[in-house]
């Protein structure tokens, strides 16, 4: 049975620095998290929508809503958007968090992040470029029409050459690699993270106002609402290791 | 008083000649006093114009009020209504922030946006974490010290009652101070939360000696503000009330004492009566309007932070001043600096919940000194703190994974602690602040900011990394994992002892313009491994003494120049003993 206080599953600390697979995680019981899977699997943090301010709830909730339409990305550029997304976030089933929307909600609204590196384009016609740079590495590489026809190894050893700066040719030669990674990681990382669905997921306690938190001095003391973390055990295994 | 009584009576004194505590309004955020507030027509000659409401122009503001100074504040940003327009949500937050566009160049371009700078009435203190650190007094010599940096033209001694009247109005709570001039906080350390307390016993384990706060952070009640709720988001405006901004510190007060703060108000130009040789006021342009405005003053302090300060002097030009106001030397804009800010987080068997608490917890200045030995100059402080999900998130890519990896990691948020340092990097002319050829939609070039470490630099961060992953080991933590980053914003417009070497004298007085002040963090020739909040307000609020009593407009050239080094010397023999408090 995996044990949470022990770092095993952690990837700097396996022989293989690669993650579990995912199946070693329980199910979600309470509420939705991204695949149905997290380590709080009783733990909702929509459950505590009454405690928060009005001003929170609103924007938090409107996260919620049907996603779309798109805005800013063309309809030839939204598959490789999708397959992008789900690729760096590890998102392979539903129910997603709808980060491809949420990407092109910021950039249609020109929500920008307040500074352009001298030797790259303005954010959003670096987003064009690397959407581009997918389907250029992938024509390259697998003679696909574009990075969402590769399956799905593909498209982590095309995403784990551009996480490198490894990436050239084509639209490549007009961007910085590696800082085109990190600007569009950025974005992608800050939608997934800001979804109560992905909160759920890591046992995040959301907002706090005006509630606050009472319990935090003592190390392992909890608020009423939080669950502690889970694991997905095998009964039968317990029962006969003697762990009940 | 002495710091016996103030030890003792902790707490229970207020600051003098600042009624903001009492003017806040319990059941309401908004800024008291905005729809009374004091409106001076256009046509009016006022006696001061300030560019910008954040921790120097709004402290700059308050004290020249009470003094009878009819004072206009412009501001980029808009006027905060935080029960409606702030939000306990990381992603949420984005307004706080100064996102128009800044392009970045050099070898090691500096990331702005949420990171450093703020926009809105009371500045980037809205959104910063909560650390109030001063200086230590070695900050303001340190070129006769260690032969890096520069001296100031005044010493920790001109600023040091500054410092205290600050801490006394944020309220500045933490334990007895050991480093630097040692001193004590007006409130009581604040509890420690789980991860601060392993990362206190493994810092301990090391003979690494680290005591809670100093944050302006209220615990207990001060005035009409609350105790602090540790519901951990700091970085995204205080909804509480409880941690110290100049909108709840200094505001207040000073429009109760006819203070106009015009928001949304983009200052253009800083204008210039060529006869004279004087500013006669600011032009500024008006969110939606299509033509400029001016408001003209008797002085004018600009206060835009160590960007838009450079970028507003850069883009005053005039027959006199043709490459941008005040830059006859080609300095303005020079000597940027920023903070190298790594962090390491480590991972225990227990949960930890790091989002319960203000990020900021406990800090060191065990290594803020140059030690030889280290084969660097100057140092760095350690300081907890706290990421919520998307910070961690963005830490966990930095250590180098995505995809499931990130997933794993994520997932494990509630078992980690993060531990941050502050490098002193140190100042140097390529660093600077210039124009872009692009232009915002006022038509003004936008600032651009080249930065580049020095070989010094480097070797403060790589070794200051290496602390505190050693402390993460001695508390044992099981996996580790760091981020590389930059903090904080601070020169660029340096105060000095004559006009070959600084764009402002002593008094933070342009040396070529007579009636021009600068009144922010642009002015420190040196940074310190000290956030720059508390210091900022403290040379604000010693330049607004000095303006008040006349003592700024001091013609004489040896006042202007300053005399740093007696003021080191003055502070070597007179060092209070302060016993350490647990």
């Amino acid at each position: 049975m995996p044990d949470l206080s022990s770092p095993d599953h952690l990837p700097n600390r396996r022989p293989d620095g690669r993650p579990p697979h995912p199946s070693w995680l329980p199910r979600q019981r309470a509420g939705v998290s991204p695949q149905m899977i997290g380590r709080y699997p009783d733990y909702d943090v929509l459950s505590t929508v009454g405690t928060w301010d009005e001003a929170t709830r609103k924007v938090v909730l409107a996260r919620l809503e049907p996603p779309g339409p798109m805005r800013f990305f063309t309809v030839g550029q939204v598959p490789t958007l999708r397959a992008f997304c789900d690729t760096a976030l590890a998102q392979d089933t539903d129910p997603r968090v709808p980060v491809p929307e949420m990407i092109d909600a910021k950039l249609a609204d020109g929500k920008l992040d307040g500074y352009q590196y001298a030797d790259m384009p303005d954010d959003r016609e670096t987003w064009r470029l690397v959407l581009a740079g997918l389907d250029h590495t992938a024509a390259a590489g697998y003679r696909v029409a574009r990075f969402s026809a590769c399956e799905v190894q593909r498209r982590e050893a095309i995403v784990g050459e551009l996480a490198k700066g490894r990436l050239v040719g084509g639209p490549w030669e007009r961007l910085n690699v590696t800082r085109s990674w990190s600007l569009v990681m950025r974005m992608v990382l800050a939608a997934f993270y800001s979804h109560p669905w992905a909160w759920n997921e890591i046992g995040f306690g959301g907002p706090a106002y005006p509630r606050g938190f009472m319990r935090r001095g003592t190390i392992g003391v909890r608020e009423p609402f939080e669950t502690p973390g889970a694991t997905d055990e095998d009964p039968v295994r317990v029962v006969e290791e003697g762990q009940l | 008083m002495g710091t016996f009584w103030r030890g003792v009576l902790k707490g229970s004194i207020g600051p003098v000649a600042n009624d903001s505590r009492y003017l806040l309004d319990v059941h309401s955020r908004d800024l008291p006093g905005q729809k009374t507030m004091r409106r001076y027509a256009e046509t009016d000659e006022v006696d001061l114009v300030i560019v910008g409401a954040g921790a120097g122009g709004s402290v700059l503001a308050q004290r020249l009020a009470r003094a009878g100074w009819r004072i206009v504040v412009l501001e980029a940003g808009p006027f905060w209504h935080p029960d409606s327009d702030w939000v306990s949500d990381e992603a949420g937050s984005h307004e706080l922030y100064w996102t128009q566009k800044r392009i970045i160049g050099g070898a090691d371009p500096i990331e702005l946006g949420k990171n450093n700078s703020g926009r809105g009435v009371g500045g980037s203190m809205v959104h910063y974490a909560g650390y109030t650190p001063r200086f230590h007094p070695s900050d303001f010599a340190t070129f006769t010290r260690d032969g890096v940096g520069a001296d100031w033209p005044i010493g920790y001694q001109d600023v040091l009652a500054h410092y205290e009247r600050v801490e006394a109005e944020l309220p500045v709570a933490g334990q007895d101070w050991p480093w630097g001039y040692p001193h004590r906080y007006p409130f009581s350390p604040h509890p420690v939360s789980a991860p601060a307390e392993k990362l206190m016993h493994g810092a301990r384990a090391l003979g690494i000696e680290m005591r809670v706060g100093p944050v302006g952070i209220v615990n207990g009640t001060f005035g009409n503000r609350p105790h602090c709720i540790y519901r951990g988001y700091c970085l995204q405006g205080c909804k509480v009330n409880a941690k110290a901004s100049p909108y709840v510190t200094h505001l207040p007060d000073a429009l109760a004492h006819g203070v106009e703060v015009r928001a949304n108000c983009m200052a253009l130009r800083v204008e210039l009566d060529e006869s004279s040789g004087l500013a006669s006021g600011v032009c500024y342009r008006v969110e939606g309007e299509h033509t400029d405005r001016m408001q003209r003053a008797r002085f004018v302090a600009v206060a835009g932070y160590s960007i838009e300060t450079p970028r507003l002097l850069l883009a005053s030009t005039s027959r006199r001043f043709p490459h941008g106001l005040c830059n006859d030397h080609d300095l303005v804009g020079r000597y940027i600096m920023v903070q190298g800010a790594g962090q390491t987080a480590g991972r225990w068997p227990e949960e930890l919940r790091m989002y319960k608490a203000p990020p900021p917890e406990v800090s060191s200045e065990q290594f803020y000194e140059t030690d030889t030995s280290r084969a660097f100059a100057r140092g760095f402080s350690i300081q907890t703190v706290s990421p919520l999900p998307i910070g961690w998130a963005e830490h966990v890519l930095a250590d180098g994974h995505w995809g499931r990896a990130l997933r794993e990691y994520m997932r494990d948020y509630n078992h980690w602690g993060t531990i941050g340092v502050l490098n002193e990097l140190l100042p140097y002319p390529e660093n600077r602040v210039t124009l872009a050829s692009e232009t915002d939609p006022y038509g003004q070039p936008v600032a651009r900011m080249d930065y580049t470490l020095s070989d010094n630099d480097k070797a403060n961060m790589a070794y200051s990394t290496r602390v505190i992953t050693d402390i993460l080991h001695a508390a044992d933590a099981q996996d580790v994992l760091t981020i590389q980053r930059f903090a904080h914003l601070i020169g660029g417009a340096r105060m000095g002892s004559s006009p070959e070497v600084s764009v402002v004298d002593a008094n933070q007085r342009a040396w070529a313009v007579p009636n021009l002040f600068l009144s922010d963090g642009s002015v420190c020739p040196t940074q310190g491994s000290a956030n720059p909040a508390l210091t900022i307000m403290a040379l604000a609020s010693r330049l607004a003494e000095r303006m008040a009593s006349g003592a700024a407009m001091d013609d004489d050239p040896a006042l202007r120049a300053g005399c740093t080094r007696a003021g080191v010397a003055r502070l070597n023999g007179a060092r209070p003993r302060v016993e350490s408090r647990r």
